[in-house]
């Protein structure tokens, strides 16, 4: 009698619970379609990089304010990076860039090159661009970085 | 089992549960508690209770585990936007979107950071951006279309389209948005679709009251059936197409007799015939006998930075590329096409063709009209560009009356206006809420894609035949970052404001106008200047903003570079054409900009005579070594192109305008890419009294103002 009254109730449990169960079905990622933005690899224009909203934001500013000196080809033609020296690094460069922790180049893009003992051909940014904005073009150079930068090794990171 | 047993145990059953009505009672209460004890095992079995496990044991594993488990509140979370009627549970599993070191890749999802945003995730949540079902706490019913909620998430590829559902203004965080109403504002949509946010301009299409007296039959036959195929070898140069390889008129699929009656119809609009424009005898005798007029005349036509505007085809080792801008219509065989009476008179004023028309009214000597019209009629053709047109001889009143009924049939009227016809408005569906449009009320026709809005309106643009193969709509070319762009700003459209606390939260969009009056006005008009140039907000993005000009520019400079302009801009592809403008219009310039376009933050009192050679030495060492400005700027041939050359800056801009552009650029320019430098007083003196002795002299001023190697600003 209990034995049948257990297995009644047992038999119910899951009845309710088979009802309320449902497939976790998983959502197709696409990175590209995940993507805000993206960009092609400036060494190979198949390879397509996606850029979240931080780093498209900074891919706008780069291409308004830095093109014309950190890249060898600009919107507007051949780019400004052959008159200046020493020749400013290609924002693309990881061999160069990923040595470098956020908080530096943060720093470098902000107080310009005097105040890092370094060329004074690169101006001050700090009163033109806010720091957020200096953050998202420095996170912008990370995304295409050629040698890529590994995620878990970017110096610097918060 | 024999009928005995069962029935023994149907008794059996019926003594031990129901032999009395209070076994009864205790037997159903006893199952009432049991199956409320249910309700919590099914929601331990809830996969949000699972994603918040699995977090917990994520974030056992990260150094701040004991910071992270602090800020870790389990149950249900809900974000409530009272004022736009949304609910949100989404962080009920994206628990990490807040926790700044979540935000690296090796972080699972659901679980990771969301990427730094303007607004604030935890006070907007996610569903304002993402769209989806907020409530849902299962993957498939927050994500996905079901029965019940056919808003499935936005892919974060059309995610802009969200910004512009409050944001009817440009958003440069949101490029993809903007050239997708860029987009729709350029292939007249608005012509037939009503669409929030984009006003219907006064011209469309040209106004075709007159074609007839611009155009042959065979030319529009030709036009009509393929805007395309007019084209070089490769296939990607139109004529009239303003985009290189897509033209703005789409493609109607008109049949060859629909072809023959449109083309009649329109080759007898002519109701204003023009006035061939007799030019001075003497000056046709003497050209005329000479071999290189054509060449002369494109000497001419490349002096006066026709190119600005215009486009032409060249080929150089084997690839043809358009070489030129895209404000006027590309001309690489207008003289294949127009009637050359009509050129004449369109180059002497194109205003009385088309009232609408963005095209300057340029002074013009006989000599020069004439050598340009010889260039573009003799070499700007292609004797090919109608061959494969059948002989079409003189319309019948049969062929120009079907013509008309077709004009109206196909819609047109909708973008080209011609005397006699009224515009026809919402020739096409209204568009304003087509970015909330449910699934179940999208027919698809026999179109083969996934049964989502997206799908379909890209289905739909880039085949209209695909979801209906009745339809109306022409036939539009656009590549894919094009038609998502399209897409991204279809879908922004999501109707009116569905709440009064939503409409607090648009952001209008920005319409200024400028157009002065009086002598200034006049001429402002004729030349066009807004079609380049910003004044006040108003006005193209190809040129300087004038607004604070008067400020800027010497008048002195102002004079010369108006009656002269090409000397000034010497490295520019596109420059500020050659108006030909008499002394009086320059004046008139001059005065107007002195008066009316001034800036605050400039001090107009500033006297060069303050400024002692003692500080200009100052400045050239802070020019030079200091902040070595030559990186950007040229003084001479040594130097930057990224700025403007400062070689005549003496000459060219007031001490007013210098100084307080030292102070501040972006003060003056919103938006230049001069960095602002923290100089000091006695710097910004220097380098002023420094820039101030950078004189050329003579007619020959050099590289001295190119405003930008840009081109663009």
């Amino acid at each position: 009698m209990r034995a049948g009254a257990l297995l009644f109730s047992a038999a119910l449990g899951f009845a309710v619970l088979a009802g309320c169960a449902r497939k976790s079905a998983l959502v197709k990622f696409d990175p590209l379609q995940n993507a805000y933005d993206t960009e092609p690899d400036w060494n190979d224009a198949q390879r397509i990089i996606p850029l979240n909203y931080e780093e498209a934001q900074g891919k706008q500013i780069f291409y308004e304010q830095c093109v014309w000196c950190h890249a060898d080809q600009t919107p507007a033609g051949p780019s400004n990076r052959s008159n200046v020296t020493p020749a400013p690094p290609l924002w693309n460069d990881g061999a160069t860039l990923n040595s470098l922790s956020d908080a530096f180049l943060e720093k470098f893009t902000a107080q310009g090159g005097t105040a890092m003992g370094k060329s004074a051909m690169m101006p001050a940014y700090g009163q033109t661009l806010t720091p957020e904005e200096i953050r998202a073009v420095v996170a912008y150079a990370r995304a295409i970085a050629v040698p890529a930068l590994r995620a878990t090794s970017r110096p610097g990171q918060k | 089992m024999n009928p005995q047993n069962v029935r023994g145990l149907i008794g059996w059953v019926r003594r031990v549960f129901f032999g009395d009505p209070a076994r009864r009672f205790a037997w159903v209460s006893l199952l009432l508690t049991l199956s409320l004890a249910v309700a919590p095992t099914k929601d331990f079995f809830r996969q949000s209770r699972q994603y918040q496990r699995q977090y917990s044991k994520v974030i056992e594993r990260r150094p701040d585990a004991r910071a992270l488990r602090g800020r870790m509140v389990s149950g249900i979370h809900q974000i409530w936007l009272p004022d736009l009627g949304i609910l949100d549970r989404c962080t009920t599993c994206h628990l990490g979107i807040a926790e700044p070191t979540l935000a690296d890749a090796s972080v699972p999802q659901p679980f990771r950071a969301h990427p730094p945003i303007p607004h604030d995730a935890e006070k907007w949540g996610c569903v304002v951006c993402h769209r989806g079902q907020g409530p849902a706490t299962e993957v498939a019913e927050a994500h996905e279309t079901t029965v019940a909620w056919e808003q499935p998430i936005l892919p974060v590829h059309f995610i802009q389209a969200s910004c512009g559902t409050c944001h009817l203004d440009d958003l440069p965080q949101a490029p993809q948005l903007d050239q997708g109403r860029q987009l729709l504002a350029r292939f007249d949509c608005t012509g037939c679709h009503k669409i929030a946010g984009i006003d219907r301009p006064a011209m469309l299409g040209p106004d075709l009251t007159d074609i007839g007296t611009k155009v042959s039959r065979e030319w529009l036959y030709k036009w009509l059936k393929e805007p395309r195929t007019i084209a070089d070898a490769n296939g990607n140069v139109t004529v009239d197409g303003i985009d290189f390889g897509e033209p703005r008129m789409p493609t109607f699929r008109l049949s060859d007799s629909e072809l023959q009656d449109l083309s009649a119809y329109l080759s007898t609009r002519n109701a204003h015939p023009i006035r061939p424009y007799h030019f001075d005898p003497r000056i046709v005798a003497s050209l005329s006998k000479r071999q290189d007029v054509a060449d002369q005349g494109e000497a001419r036509f490349r002096q006066m930075f026709c190119s600005t505007c215009h486009s032409l085809a060249v080929t150089r080792a084997g690839e043809t590329s358009l070489i030129g801008g895209d404000i006027g219509p590309e001309l690489t065989k207008i003289g294949s096409k127009v009637n050359p009476d009509w050129l004449a008179a369109w180059l002497r004023n194109p205003q009385e063709y088309l009232p609408h028309s963005q095209m300057p009214r340029y002074e013009w000597s006989d000599a020069d009209l004439y050598e340009v019209t010889r260039y573009m009629e003799t070499k700007l053709t292609d004797p090919d560009l109608l061959a494969d047109v059948p002989k079409l001889g003189s319309p019948t009143k049969t062929e120009i009356e079907a013509g008309q009924r077709l004009f109206v049939d196909k819609g047109c009227a909708s973008c080209h206006v011609t005397e006699g016809l009224s515009p026809q408005e919402d020739f096409g569906p209204d568009l304003s809420a087509i970015g909330s449009r449910n699934i179940s009320q999208l027919d698809f026709g026999p179109a083969k894609v996934q049964p989502t809005l997206i799908a379909y309106l890209k289905s739909k643009i880039s085949n209209p035949l695909s979801v209906n193969p009745s339809g109306r709509m022409p036939q539009y070319h656009l590549d894919q970052a094009s038609l998502d762009a399209v897409t991204t700003a279809l879908l922004s459209l999501t109707g009116p404001p569905s709440t009064r606390g939503m409409e607090k939260l648009i952001v209008a969009r920005q319409n200024p106008e400028f157009h002065p009056a009086g002598e200034f006005g006049k001429l402002y008009e004729r030349y066009k200047c807004y079609a380049c140039h910003k004044f006040n907000g108003f006005g193209g993005t190809l040129a300087p903003d004038l607004s604070y000009e008067g400020s800027r520019a010497t008048r002195q400079w102002l004079l010369q570079f108006m009656e002269n302009p090409q000397t000034l801009r010497p490295t520019l592809v596109l420059r500020m054409p050659q108006f030909n403008m008499p002394e009086r219009d320059a004046a008139v310039f001059a005065d107007y900009f002195e008066t009316a376009m001034q800036s605050p933050a400039v001090d107009a009192t500033l006297d060069r005579k303050q400024f002692t050679p003692t500080m200009a030495a100052a400045g050239k060492q802070l020019y030079e070594k200091k902040y070595q400005c030559q990186a950007c700027h040229t003084i001479g041939s040594a130097g930057g192109y990224v700025g403007p050359s400062l070689g005549n800056a003496g000459n060219w801009l007031t001490p007013g305008w210098i100084e307080a552009w030292l102070r501040n650029p972006q003060a003056l320019v919103p938006g230049t890419i001069e960095p602002r430098q923290a100089f000091t007083a006695d710097e910004i003196q220097a380098l002023t009294a420094y820039l101030l002795t950078l004189k050329q002299s003579g007619p020959a001023n050099g590289a001295a103002a190119a405003p930008s190697a840009r081109g663009t600003k």
